[in-house]
């Protein structure tokens, strides 16, 4: 079993980082709503095999990623269909289209399996890519538990976003209300994956914990990190520019 | 390194060494990356680098979120940042005309 800890670094990682990490991890293993835990860890392993993908290299490289055809190099454990999906998120983000998505849903692409699957790849990024950044190997990947998902669906609808999403008032008095609680005025990209609430909830505790609280992020009379409001808002900007993402 | 005051800091104190680290944290260079990373922590901090890293790493995945559920930016901070949008070229990112704000 994996514990993640910082402790050996020279430098002071917040206590609340290194929990929300290790709750991550945790789920991470764990039957999610329409993947088992062994797909999730597959998933997980993929996302970190699409880095290494000479296509995903070569599509990267290319005026347009259509322009390349080929195979992934992929780790054998899942369908063609969920490694192109993986693989495209995971090294071209800024290039998705609705097309690329609408060609996945033609070809037998289930909704829901895929923004839980997007859910994965984002833990594993967001932990990755923190890990990266302080020059340690990315943590190895947690033993997948027993257990069926759930196959529970909210009333999303398709409404906002390519994928189907639950309104916060469509929220109100069913099963999956609390996952606006808090949130009256809920954030276009926090109802992004609300098609599968508790990718929703897992992805935003690392948020919460590594940006900041929802009450926090226009509290320009305080200050809740080792760099300020503007340094915080520099740093995001300069990666969502390198990642060409409109968002 | 980079002193306080430098022009490329953009008005933001030590503005140019968090690019640099954001930069290099999604770039292939690991000389560079370190090099990044000893700069932040030798003149901020290492609290400071440590909340730059969590910065960079949560916005690389939150990137991946809104780009592959189409979801829109909302209207409301999409005309607020309508002028330096154009300006600094984020309208002319691949995805711009699909995720640009809200149909």
């Amino acid at each position: 079993m994996t514990e993640i800890s910082y402790q050996k670094l020279p430098w002071e990682v917040r206590d609340d980082i290194t929990a929300a990490h290790r709750r991550a991890w945790q789920r991470l293993g764990q039957a999610g709503i329409w993947l088992t835990g062994a797909q999730r860890i597959a998933v997980a392993g993929e996302t970190r095999t699409a880095l290494d993908c000479q296509l995903c290299r070569d599509r990267k490289d290319a005026l347009s990623p259509n322009a390349v055809q080929g195979s992934h190099d992929h780790t054998g454990q899942l369908s063609d269909l969920e490694v192109e999906q993986i693989h495209r998120i995971a090294t071209d983000p800024g290039r998705l289209g609705r097309d690329w998505y609408e060609g996945l849903l033609a070809s037998g692409m289930v909704e829901e399996r895929y923004v839980e699957t997007l859910g994965v790849i984002a833990n594993i990024v967001a932990i990755d890519t923190f890990t990266h950044g302080l020059g340690l190997d990315p943590w190895p990947l947690p033993e997948a538990r027993p257990g069926e998902p759930t196959r529970k669906r909210p009333a999303a609808r398709r409404q906002l976003a390519w994928v189907p999403t639950l309104a916060p008032e469509d929220a109100i008095g069913t099963d999956d209300q609390d996952l606006y609680a808090g949130r009256p005025t809920a954030a276009n990209i926090y109802q992004a994956m609300s098609l599968v609430p508790a990718a929703v909830k897992g992805f935003f505790d690392l948020v919460v914990n590594q940006y900041l609280p929802p009450q926090a992020m226009r509290d320009f009379d305080n200050e809740y990190r080792a760099i300020n409001h503007a340094q915080i808002e520099l740093v995001a900007g300069r990666v969502s520019a390198l990642n060409q993402c409109v968002y | 390194m980079v002193g306080n005051g430098d022009p490329r800091d953009g008005g933001i104190e030590n503005g140019a060494r968090l690019i640099r680290f954001a930069t290099a944290v999604l770039g292939d260079d690991a000389g560079e990356l370190k090099a990044a990373r000893e700069d932040i922590a030798a003149v901020m901090g290492g609290a400071a680098l440590t909340d730059t890293a969590a910065v960079a790493a949560l916005f690389n995945a939150i990137d991946r979120v809104a780009d592959a559920t189409g979801i829109p930016l909302e209207d409301v901070k999409a005309e607020a940042t309508a002028d330096f949008r154009a300006d600094i070229g984020i309208d002319a990112f691949a995805a711009a005309d699909e995720k640009g704000h809200a149909a």
